[in-house]
């Protein structure tokens, strides 16, 4: 099953589902034109992929999501940032998504800490476009296979110049 | 005289209709007991829920009737637009729990009592093991504002016309409860309520949850009986009895003794036994 949207494409295996949707607010600016305060909202694209039933309500980083998770769960989260960041230090340019091992994966990297889950977190600019892939594993203990799940899911994730 | 014969015969005529008819009645009870315990091929089949083919029912003239199919051939996964996701896909087949599709609009008036109803997904009073998913038809044909202004919060909104297609709705509002593991159908139909749909919902998961419970007191009993089986060979093939073995077929007065035909049968050292040992055939 494919999703498509903004530029970014994957295709879910079976078992896998997705949501493709803009990043909700944060971002937005205030700048004064004349008498006028004019609101400018960045918003940019926030990818959810997951081996279980995405709840609604969820969070840009899973929130909503990782508490359901249970043992063999993963959520693959590929968050877009801005062009400020393409190509900085912390967002290196690679020619595809960066793969992910099982020693990645750690209780510390986790945005919201659950018992026993794992996170694993990557920087990396794409085709001219910064993202982070963030993914989360409902059992640390299944790291090794989840990685391997995710790494092939995120292998065919296909991302269009802005 | 000819009158108290007369009244004999009437009097056995009537106790043979009697006995006739206890014969019938014990012979009903015989085959149905014989078909709860599983009965035997070509036997007629056992009573309870048992599909109901698309000839065998009318909807009254408002309400949409049911797609003639037997089931679905491919994927029913959904996947479109949301009203908040800019493109969503759903799982419907290779998980674990059921979803129930609700395909519904956001012009119809029926529909706005479902949209009312969906609000609070608590109170649908649905299995754990339902997800409910709602679809609508996608943007160029459903107003994304409208359908935006009445899709709740905690329920995924599908916008695609695919879905109305591949599973060949007739209308909104329509409902189909998809098993995930199966991929099958367990029901479909539409209402004027929530109450009403639920309440066809239920009945279909009580029908799956009485015939399982058939099915699943027909497997106890096949699996005792294996069960009974297995221990027998397994006493028997410890004391020496093989498939065969003369002490099978009932005592034979002749296999006393030793007998030309069976000459290790007398005494074995390693506790095998002969025709007449203790052990006998369960």
């Amino acid at each position: 099953m494919k999703i498509e949207a903004h530029g970014i494409r994957a295709e879910l295996p079976a078992g896998w589902e997705g949501r493709l949707t803009r990043r909700t607010s944060g971002a937005a600016t205030g700048r004064r034109r004349g008498g006028t305060t004019v609101v400018r909202e960045e918003t940019a694209p926030v990818l959810h992929m997951a081996n279980f039933a995405l709840p609604e309500g969820r969070g840009d980083f899973g929130s909503g999501a990782v508490d359901i998770m249970g043992t063999g769960h993963v959520l693959v989260v590929l968050v877009e940032y801005g062009a400020d960041s393409v190509g900085t230090a912390l967002f290196p340019t690679v020619s595809r998504v960066p793969r992910l091992t099982a020693r990645m994966f750690s209780d510390r990297a986790l945005q919201r800490v659950q018992r026993g889950q794992a996170g694993a977190q990557r920087f990396f600019t794409l085709k001219g476009r910064a993202f982070c892939l963030y993914t989360v594993v409902g059992d640390q203990r299944d790291a090794a296979p989840l990685a391997r799940s995710t790494n092939d899911l995120t292998a065919q994730i296909q991302v269009t110049p802005r | 005289m000819t009158a108290v014969v007369v009244a004999l015969a009437l009097v056995v005529a009537v106790l043979t209709l009697l006995v006739l008819g206890l014969l019938r009645s014990h012979a009903d009870i015989l085959r149905r007991l014989h078909q709860l315990d599983g009965g035997s091929e070509g036997a007629a089949p056992a009573q309870g829920p048992r599909p109901v083919g698309r000839d065998e029912f009318t909807t009254f003239p408002e309400v949409a009737a049911p797609p003639e199919r037997e089931g679905f051939t491919e994927s029913r996964d959904l996947a479109g637009v949301g009203v908040d996701d800019d493109a969503l896909t759903v799982r419907v087949t290779g998980v674990e729990h059921r979803t129930l599709v609700a395909f519904l609009s956001g012009t119809c008036l029926t529909c706005q009592r479902f949209w009312d109803a969906f609000q609070k997904p608590a109170k649908l009073g649905l299995p754990r093991d339902v997800r409910t998913v709602i679809v609508t038809k996608g943007p160029d044909q459903e107003s994304p504002s409208a359908v935006a202004d009445l899709a709740p919060s905690s329920l995924p909104v599908v916008m695609t016309n695919d879905a109305w297609m591949s599973y060949d709705v007739p209308g909104s509002p329509y409902f189909v409860l998809v098993d995930g593991r199966t991929g099958k159908v367990q029901g479909e139909g539409t209402g004027i309520d929530w109450p009403q749909v639920k309440g066809l919902l239920t009945q279909v998961t009580d029908d799956d949850s009485y015939a399982a419970d058939l099915e699943a007191r027909r497997v106890a009993k096949y699996r005792a009986d294996d069960e009974r089986e297995r221990r027998v060979d397994d006493e028997l093939l410890a004391a020496g009895i093989a498939p065969g073995d003369p002490s099978l077929f009932g005592p034979a007065v002749e296999a006393q003794g030793d007998t030309p035909d069976n000459p290790d049968s007398a005494a074995k050292p390693d506790g095998a036994v002969s025709p007449d040992s203790p052990v006998a055939p369960h």
